[in-house]
């Protein structure tokens, strides 16, 4: 989960790491006036978890009163991969002599985190040509001891910093690792760290992302969710806790376990179907679960069939038909319904639905998504 | 597939008494596993299933009254690296973690401790260990396999299932079933499997079942092509998705992976392992 640039300026300013002065706006009034007590000139940055940013122009640049109302104006016009502009960071623009990039990254492959430092930073290290270029230093940190000054040391040591710079350096790298931890981050990326003329590190621009499985424990972000991103099925999805996918075609799909749901995805697009909705409810689901999954499905305009494909290992059958049994009974849109219960309990998961008259019954995979295709096509069942 | 289950295994449940836990141990005593009794803190002294399953606070109480070398993990998302590192020092040989979804930085403590024991650890997000007709350490649906010659292999635990179903509809018998879990950081990988079903008698062909995202099929495929001189049959979903259909708005637990636009089922096929494009090639390709 993507943190915005403010969130993760906050963190990283509570956790003690240098930035720039700034303070988030919703209006050009708010940006005029926050301008005036940051001093100029100001860097007006949108805030958004889309990538290009930049050059959308959703950052600029503002050297003075006179011009500040109009750009602000223009930015919050700006549209990012759909998605209108709603925040204004206002922040103090730096004149700095060098740029650098640091960050804690997840190696999945040998479960570990590492500290990554560059001497190329900004947007120069994210272009891969200059990636490959530019001085790279990995340093995996064994996260039973933590991160060592040493190993701080020996990637600073390769990019030839000042060594009075080295203390600005260690302070940063341990405080990044530092919320890596306690925010259960997947990533904390300082990309750039800078250099001014008075030979201080500053954090220009950052970027945190949270891991999605430690919300539990991680509570204050659960609300940080951009609502802008989502509508009132995604918000069902996350507390009904099933995964959701949005399809741009017109079958709602039930499935338990990815696995299921790419075998299903796969059957259909063989077809030349596609699904308007993928809803995984994951392994143990509870009839809570299901009856709200069936529920965003019916009433999802989009969806004109419903496919549920069910094999239970730990899902129990009788407990998905119970929650479905439910939505039925809520007085929503009817549909047709067709479906594949097998695995654990099964049997009793099929005689609950038996007298059903919107549902149809199939053994396999492969039967229901024919049955599913052919009736979008208007065959007869 | 005596190094991670066998007949003679004597297999505990940490988490027997919580909702999914319970059901399952019960399953399991079902299908005639030997299981020896469970975890459950604050709980120990009680008694499971009218007497037949004891309850004990820690895994090492329980290894001490029943033998316990193999545990069955069912504890929630936020206790359960917990339970697999009490598991390791307790000295439990086989781990098997069905919880799925556990902290990343949970996961990277437990892997650096798993580093230096002799445990071995199933999953997360595992549906288990099947011996058909001899032992289901984990969550498979019953009488799902017949016990046979083909060890199959997969990350998925559904897809596990439809593959073990349709075998079982041709008629063709099952060696030992495992799922790896299909977490972003699990213990056993594809490549430790295969060595196992290399070196198993009871083991003539092999399943091979990936999907999209990490890059495990392809570590797979190499060392199909070093090591592994059993024929391999592998079963990859997802292959060929488009990314442009597939718009991975929101998931709670992450999106839908890209696909690799067929370099998996290329890198394996140039491993010498033939590819099931569907469900029911499986059971033609295991026959010819």
């Amino acid at each position: 989960m993507k943190l915005q640039e403010y969130q993760a300026k906050s963190i990283l300013k509570s956790a003690g790491i240098p930035l720039p002065a700034s303070t988030l706006a919703t209006n050009a009034v708010q940006v005029k006036r926050i301008a005036a007590e940051i001093g100029y000139p100001v860097v007006l940055k949108a805030q958004t978890l889309e990538s290009g940013r930049g050059s959308a122009g959703g950052v600029r640049i503002v050297h003075n009163e006179r011009e500040i109302e109009n750009i602000s104006n223009e930015i919050f016009k700006v549209i990012i991969n759909r998605h209108p502009v709603q925040f204004i960071l206002v922040e103090k623009a730096l004149t700095f002599m060098d740029e650098f990039y640091l960050a804690v990254i997840s190696d999945l492959e040998n479960s570990t985190p590492i500290l990554r430092i560059s001497e190329a930073g900004g947007a120069t290290f994210l272009e891969s040509s200059s990636f490959e270029d530019a001085l790279v230093v990995d340093r995996p940190i064994d996260i039973n001891t933590g991160l060592k000054d040493y190993q701080i040391r020996e990637a600073i040591t390769k990019m030839g910093i000042d060594p009075q710079l080295w203390k600005q350096f260690q302070l940063i790298a341990h405080k990044a690792y530092e919320v890596y931890r306690q925010y259960d981050a997947t990533l904390v990326e300082l990309n750039s760290l800078v250099l001014t003329e008075q030979n201080q590190v500053f954090v220009l621009d950052a970027r945190i992302s949270i891991d999605s499985q430690s919300l539990f424990r991680q509570e204050s972000f659960a609300d940080a969710f951009d609502p802008t991103y989502f509508g009132w099925e995604e918000r069902q999805a996350l507390k009904y806790y099933v995964d959701y996918h949005i399809f741009p075609g017109e079958v709602g799909c039930i499935v338990n376990g990815m696995g299921l749901a790419y075998l299903t995805l796969d059957q259909l697009l063989s077809l030349n179907t596609l699904p308007a909705a993928m809803i995984d409810i994951r392994g143990g689901a509870t009839s809570t679960s299901t009856a709200s999954s069936l529920e965003m499905l019916l009433l999802n305009p989009r969806v004109k069939v419903v496919l549920i494909n069910i094999f239970g290992g730990m899902t129990r059958c009788d407990e998905a038909a119970n929650g479905f049994l439910q939505a039925l009974n809520r007085g929503l849109p009817r549909k047709p319904i067709f479906i594949r219960l097998e695995g654990t309990n099964g049997d009793s998961g099929l005689d609950l639905l038996h007298n059903n008259e919107n549902m149809s019954f199939f053994g396999t995979t492969e039967a229901l998504v024919n049955a599913t295709a052919g009736w979008l096509r208007g065959e007869e069942l | 597939m005596t190094n991670l289950i066998s007949a003679q295994s004597h297999i505990m449940v940490q988490g027997i008494t919580g909702r999914r836990g319970r059901f399952h141990a019960l399953q399991m005593l079902k299908t005639g596993s030997q299981i020896v009794g469970g975890t459950s803190p604050g709980k120990g002294g009680e008694w499971c299933f009218e007497g037949r399953l004891p309850v004990f606070d820690t895994v090492s109480d329980c290894i001490k009254s029943t033998n316990a070398d193999v545990s069955v993990v069912f504890v929630p998302p936020h206790a359960t690296a917990d339970a697999i590192l009490e598991a390791i020092e307790a000295g439990i040989k086989t781990i098997i973690s069905i919880t799925g979804s556990i902290p990343l930085q949970d996961m990277m403590v437990v892997k650096s401790v798993l580093k230096n024991s002799d445990s071995i650890l199933v999953g997360p997000n595992s549906p288990g260990v099947l011996l058909p007709g001899i032992a289901n350490a984990g969550i498979f649906p019953n009488d799902i396999a017949l016990r046979g010659n083909v060890g199959v292999v997969s990350r998925s635990g559904t897809l596990c299932y439809e593959v073990l179903d349709t075998l079982k509809q041709n008629g063709i018998g099952v060696s030992a079933a495992i799922g790896i879990g299909d977490d972003q950081i699990i213990g056993i990988d594809f490549q430790s499997c295969l060595e196992l079903f290399e070196s198993d008698p009871h083991t003539d062909q092999i399943v091979l079942i990936g999907g999209p995202g990490g890059d495990s099929e392809l570590k797979a495929a190499s060392f199909i092509m070093e090591h592994v001189t059993k024929p391999v049959i592998a079963f990859v979903v997802g292959e060929n998705l488009a990314p442009s259909i597939v718009r991975p708005f929101f998931s709670r637990s992450g999106s839908l992976s890209l696909a690799s636009l067929g370099k998996k089922t290329l890198a394996l096929k140039e491993a010498g392992v033939r590819i099931a494009n569907k469900l029911n090639d499986i059971p033609i390709l295991l026959s010819s």
